[in-house]
C-alpha cells in the first residue's frame, strides 16, 4: 500500500469515532435525504435514494460497525462514494474536513471494537486517530 | 491489404436480407407453383449475392450463389422447368448459404465444404439440359439509357426550384483510387458523405440504378447544390479514403437546362417504359441500436422531471393560490406532459418493429419440422403488423418457438391418427398478434390432442415432483400448468424436436422477465391454445401504485388481473391459509407486509382493497392497504450493489421525487406458491 503524504482525505464522524476514505473515491457530500428502505436487504442497507434521477443505495456505518442506531442530525451527512460502476450512499454523524496525513500506519487487530479488514491504516492526526477505510471492504456484498 | 472491415457490415446485412428473400420465394414457389416475378427475385438475390460476395472475398459463397443463379437463370428463360426437386435443392443451397454466414459471422471465414452441393446444382443442371427445347440467347439487356423521361424531368424540375431560391450548382467528381476494391460501394460511401455537407441531385453514375459499369471505372460526378465556396467544400471533402482526386467546378442552372433538354427529348423518343418500383429517395434509414437506446434514456428522464413539475405547480397554486404566474405555470407544464407525451410515443414508435420479423423465421420451420415428424401441417399467421418494442421481438423468439415445436410435435397427431378421430388430416396451426390495451397478445392455436392431465399427472408423479396424495388432489387446470415446473418435460424420448427437459420452464421464466404473462388453454381431443401477454416496451411500462404500511409500489399493470374491494368477512381460511372465493375460484390472500417486515396496518376498515395478480392459472390477492391509481413509470435498475432483491425487480420516481419500489409479480407467487 502506498500512501503519499500529500494524499487527500475526507475525514467525517461516526460516534465518538473518526473515520476518513480517499478524497478520489468521493464523488460528493450530500445532506440527509428521504431514504426508500428495500425489504429483505441486509442490515446495514438502509435503502435507496433520487440524486438527481438516479437510484443510488445507501449504508449506514452506525449498522456496520454496529456503534448503535441514533436520530438523524441537522449534522448528518451521506457521503456518495464510487463503488465499481456504481454510486453508494454512506451515512455518517458529521463531516469534518478534507485532511492529510502525515503519518499512517498499519492497523491493529481491532480499531474501537472494529475488525482491522475495513482499515487501510490509521492516520495519526492532531486531533486523534482517524481510521481509513478500505472501501472494498466496507461495500463488500456477499 | 485492403481493409474491407466498413464493408463487412454493409455485406452482411444484404446477406441475411437477401437469405431472407430467396426463403420466403422458396416457400411461395413450392407452394404456389412458380411464378415469373418469384423466380425474378430468387435469381436477382442470387446474382446480387454472387456479386457482393465475390468482391469481399467469399468464394464459397460466389461459387454456390453462382451455381443457383445459372440454374434459376435457365428457369427464368423458360428453360428449367422448376420442379419438387429442384427447389429442394434450392432449400439445401439456402440452408448451407445460412450455415457459411454463421461462419463468416463467427470467424470470418468460410470453413464448410460447399463442393457436394455445387455437385448437385451442376449436375441437375447437366442432366436437364437434353430436355430443353431451344437455346436461346438472352436478350442483352438494354440498359443504355438509366434516366428515363420521367426522371430526366423531376430532376429539371428540382433543378429549377432549387435555382428560383438562389442555390448555387456544382459538379463534383471524385477520382478513385486505382487499386480500390469495391468501387460501387466506395461510391455509395463517398455519396453519403457529400449528401451530410450538401443538397446531392444526381450522381453519374447513377448510384440508385443497377450498377453496370466496367469494373475499372472510377469516376463519379455528383451534382449537388451547396453555398459553400470551391475551397470550403474541399476542405470539407477532404481525407476521404481510397478517393485519388477531388475536382471542383461551378456550374449555372442554363448550362444544366441545356444539358438535360435534348436528353430529354432522346430519351422521349424511345418507348416509354414502365415506371416499376421507380426507385424513389430512401425513405428510410438504419439508425444505430444504441442511439435509439439513449433517446428513451433522455425521454425516460424527461417523463420524471415532467410528473415532478406537474407535482411542483400543484404545490404553487396551494401555496399562493391562482394568480398570473401560477397560471403561466400550469399552462407550461400542461404543455411540457403533452409534448413529452408525444415524444415518448414517437420514440417509442421509433423502436417499435412489426412482429412479422419474428413470424418470417416459422414457415420455413413448420415445413421441416412436418418433414422430419411426418406430420401435415398448415400453419396460420396473423396480425404480422402488430408492433412492439425490438428487443421484445428479440426475445421473444426462444420461446415462441420452443412453443410452437412443442405444438407440431406433441400437439398435433400425425395425419392418421387424426383421419380415426374425425378431423382433417392436415393439422392447423394459427398464430396470432394483436393489440389490446396497451398490451400485446400473442396466441398460439393448435387443433391437435390437448393437453393430458392424466398423463402430466403420472409423469410428474414419476419423476417425484409431487407425491400420489398431491396428484389426487389437483385439479386438471393444476395438472396441466405442471408442464411449466422446472424439469418437467412431457416427451418420453428426447428428440431434437423438444423434450429436453427444460422447456416450458424455460418458456415462462422468459415471459416473465418481459413482465409478461402465459397462459394455457387445452381441451383433449380438440386442442391447446398458449396465450401470451405482453406489454409494448420494457423500459415504460404501466403500474398500478399501492400503499403497503405507508410506502409506495408499483405492480406492474400487466400482472394485474383484477382489483376488487372484499369485506373482511369474505376471508375464508382453506387449512388454515386465508383464501377468497371468486368466480369459482379459490384464491390466497397474502399480506405482503408479513414479507416485507412491516406491520400490518389495522383491519378495522370496512373494505380491504385487493389485487389480484396472476401467473399462469396461479392466481394471488395481495391485500395492500390503499390503491393510488396507475401511472406510467420509467423502470430503473436498483444496481449492482443492491443486487437481486426478492420480490422486488427495480424501482422509480415518482411526481414527488420519490422512490416507489416495483414488485415482480412472478417471484411474488412463487414465494407464496410453495407454501400451498
Amino acid at each position: 500500500m502506498n500512501h503519499s503524504a500529500h494524499e487527500q482525505y475526507v475525514e467525517f464522524g461516526v460516534g465518538e469515532e473518526n473515520y476518513a476514505i480517499q478524497i478520489s473515491d468521493v464523488h460528493e457530500i450530500i445532506k440527509m435525504q428521504d431514504i426508500t428502505d428495500i425489504p429483505n436487504c441486509p442490515y446495514y442497507v438502509e435503502g435507496v435514494i433520487n440524486l438527481r434521477g438516479r437510484i443510488v443505495p445507501i449504508i449506514s456505518l452506525r449498522s456496520l460497525f454496529a456503534i448503535g442506531e441514533e436520530p438523524f442530525t441537522k449534522t448528518t451527512r451521506i457521503v456518495v462514494v464510487h463503488h465499481k460502476d456504481d454510486s453508494v450512499g454512506i451515512i455518517v454523524d458529521r463531516v469534518n474536513q478534507v485532511a492529510v496525513y502525515a503519518d499512517i500506519q498499519t492497523p491493529p487487530e481491532r480499531v474501537g471494537g472494529i475488525s482491522e479488514t475495513y482499515f487501510v491504516g490509521i492516520g495519526i492526526a492532531a486531533a486523534g486517530l482517524v481510521g481509513i477505510l478500505k472501501l472494498d471492504e466496507v461495500l463488500i456484498r456477499e | 491489404m485492403l481493409d474491407l472491415s466498413e464493408f463487412r457490415s454493409v455485406y452482411l446485412e444484404e446477406l441475411d436480407e437477401q437469405i431472407q428473400i430467396m426463403e420466403e420465394e422458396l416457400l411461395r414457389v413450392e407452394k404456389a407453383g412458380s411464378a415469373e416475378n418469384g423466380i425474378q427475385r430468387l435469381f436477382r438475390a442470387a446474382h446480387t449475392l454472387k456479386g457482393s460476395s465475390a468482391a469481399m472475398g467469399f468464394f464459397k459463397m460466389k461459387s454456390l450463389t453462382h451455381e443457383m443463379e445459372h440454374l434459376l437463370d435457365k428457369v427464368r428463360n423458360n428453360e428449367l422447368q422448376m420442379t419438387d426437386r429442384l427447389t429442394v435443392l434450392f432449400f439445401q443451397s439456402v440452408d448451407l448459404m445460412k450455415i457459411l454466414q454463421q461462419e463468416i459471422v463467427q470467424h470470418n471465414q468460410e470453413m464448410s465444404d460447399i463442393h457436394a452441393m455445387t455437385l448437385l446444382l451442376a449436375n441437375y443442371m447437366h442432366e436437364h439440359e437434353h430436355e430443353q427445347l431451344q437455346v436461346q440467347e438472352a436478350p442483352h439487356s438494354s440498359k443504355l439509357v438509366p434516366r428515363s423521361a420521367a426522371k430526366a424531368n423531376e430532376l429539371l424540375s428540382r433543378l429549377e426550384a432549387a435555382s428560383s431560391s438562389g442555390v448555387q450548382f456544382k459538379w463534383v467528381k471524385f477520382t478513385l483510387a486505382a487499386d480500390c476494391g469495391m468501387k460501387q460501394a466506395r461510391m455509395k460511401l463517398i455519396e453519403m458523405s457529400v449528401c451530410e455537407t450538401a443538397d446531392l441531385f444526381c450522381t453519374i453514375p447513377d448510384l440508385s440504378a443497377e450498377w453496370d459499369e466496367p469494373d475499372n471505372h472510377r469516376q463519379l460526378d455528383c451534382l449537388i447544390g451547396c453555398p459553400l465556396t470551391t475551397e470550403e467544400l474541399a476542405a470539407r471533402l477532404e481525407g476521404l479514403s481510397e478517393v485519388e482526386g477531388i475536382e471542383i467546378q461551378e456550374c449555372g442552372m442554363e448550362q444544366l437546362q441545356s444539358e438535360l433538354s435534348p436528353k430529354k427529348e432522346a430519351v422521349l423518343q424511345e418507348p416509354a417504359e414502365p415506371v416499376i418500383g421507380d426507385k424513389t429517395k430512401a425513405q428510410t434509414i438504419r439508425v444505430n441500436v444504441d442511439r435509439l437506446e439513449h433517446l428513451m434514456n433522455l425521454v425516460g428522464e424527461l417523463l420524471i422531471d415532467q410528473t415532478r413539475m406537474q407535482q411542483l405547480d400543484k404545490d404553487f397554486r396551494q401555496q399562493f393560490g391562482s394568480n398570473e404566474a401560477t397560471q403561466e405555470l400550469e399552462q407550461l407544464s400542461d404543455h411540457l406532459q403533452r409534448t413529452i407525451g408525444n415524444l415518448q410515443e414517437s420514440v417509442m414508435k421509433v423502436r417499435m418493429l412489426p412482429i412479422e420479423q419474428l413470424f418470417v423465421r416459422f414457415p420455413r420451420m413448420i415445413r421441416d419440422l412436418c418433414r422430419t415428424l411426418g406430420k401435415e401441417v398448415e400453419l396460420i399467421l396473423e396480425g404480422g403488423d402488430t408492433e412492439l418494442d425490438r428487443t421484445l421481438i428479440e426475445d421473444l423468439g426462444d420461446p415462441l418457438i420452443h412453443i410452437i415445436r412443442n405444438a407440431v410435435d406433441h400437439g398435433i397427431e400425425s395425419p392418421e391418427v387424426r383421419r380415426e378421430a374425425g378431423k382433417p388430416a392436415k393439422g392447423t396451426l394459427r398464430i396470432n398478434a394483436a393489440h389490446e390495451d396497451n398490451q400485446v397478445m400473442i396466441t398460439i392455436e393448435d387443433d391437435g390432442a390437448g393437453i393430458h392431465a392424466d398423463k402430466i399427472l403420472r409423469s410428474a408423479a414419476a419423476k417425484g415432483m409431487i407425491s400420489q396424495t398431491e396428484a389426487e388432489s389437483m385439479t386438471e387446470r393444476e395438472a396441466v400448468n405442471l408442464i411449466f415446473h422446472p424439469g418437467f418435460s412431457m416427451a418420453s424420448k428426447v428428440s431434437d424436436i423438444s423434450g429436453r427437459g427444460v422447456g416450458m420452464d424455460i418458456v415462462r421464466t422468459d415471459i416473465e422477465r418481459m413482465n409478461g404473462l402465459i397462459e394455457i388453454v387445452t381441451e383433449k381431443g380438440k386442442g391447446t391454445i398458449f396465450k401470451i401477454r405482453l406489454p409494448l416496451t420494457l423500459a415504460i411500462i404501466t403500474g398500478l401504485l399501492v400503499q403497503l404500511s405507508g410506502r409506495t409500489f408499483v405492480l406492474p399493470m400487466t400482472n394485474v388481473t383484477e382489483i376488487v374491494r372484499i369485506d373482511p368477512a369474505m376471508i375464508k381460511k382453506v387449512k388454515g391459509v386465508p383464501v377468497l372465493f371468486i368466480r369459482n375460484q379459490v384464491i390466497p390472500i397474502v399480506w405482503l407486509h408479513d414479507h416485507f417486515g412491516y406491520e400490518r396496518s389495522d383491519h378495522t376498515k370496512k373494505h380491504i382493497p385487493i389485487v389480484i395478480i396472476g401467473r399462469a392459472e396461479k392466481r394471488i390477492a395481495l391485500a395492500v392497504d390503499e390503491l393510488l391509481g396507475n401511472q406510467e413509470v420509467v423502470i430503473k435498475s436498483l444496481g449492482s450493489f443492491i443486487g437481486k432483491v426478492e420480490g422486488i425487480s427495480g424501482a422509480t420516481i415518482l411526481g414527488n421525487g420519490k422512490l416507489a419500489l416495483i414488485l415482480e409479480a412472478g417471484s411474488i407467487i412463487k414465494m407464496n406458491i410453495n407454501s400451498y
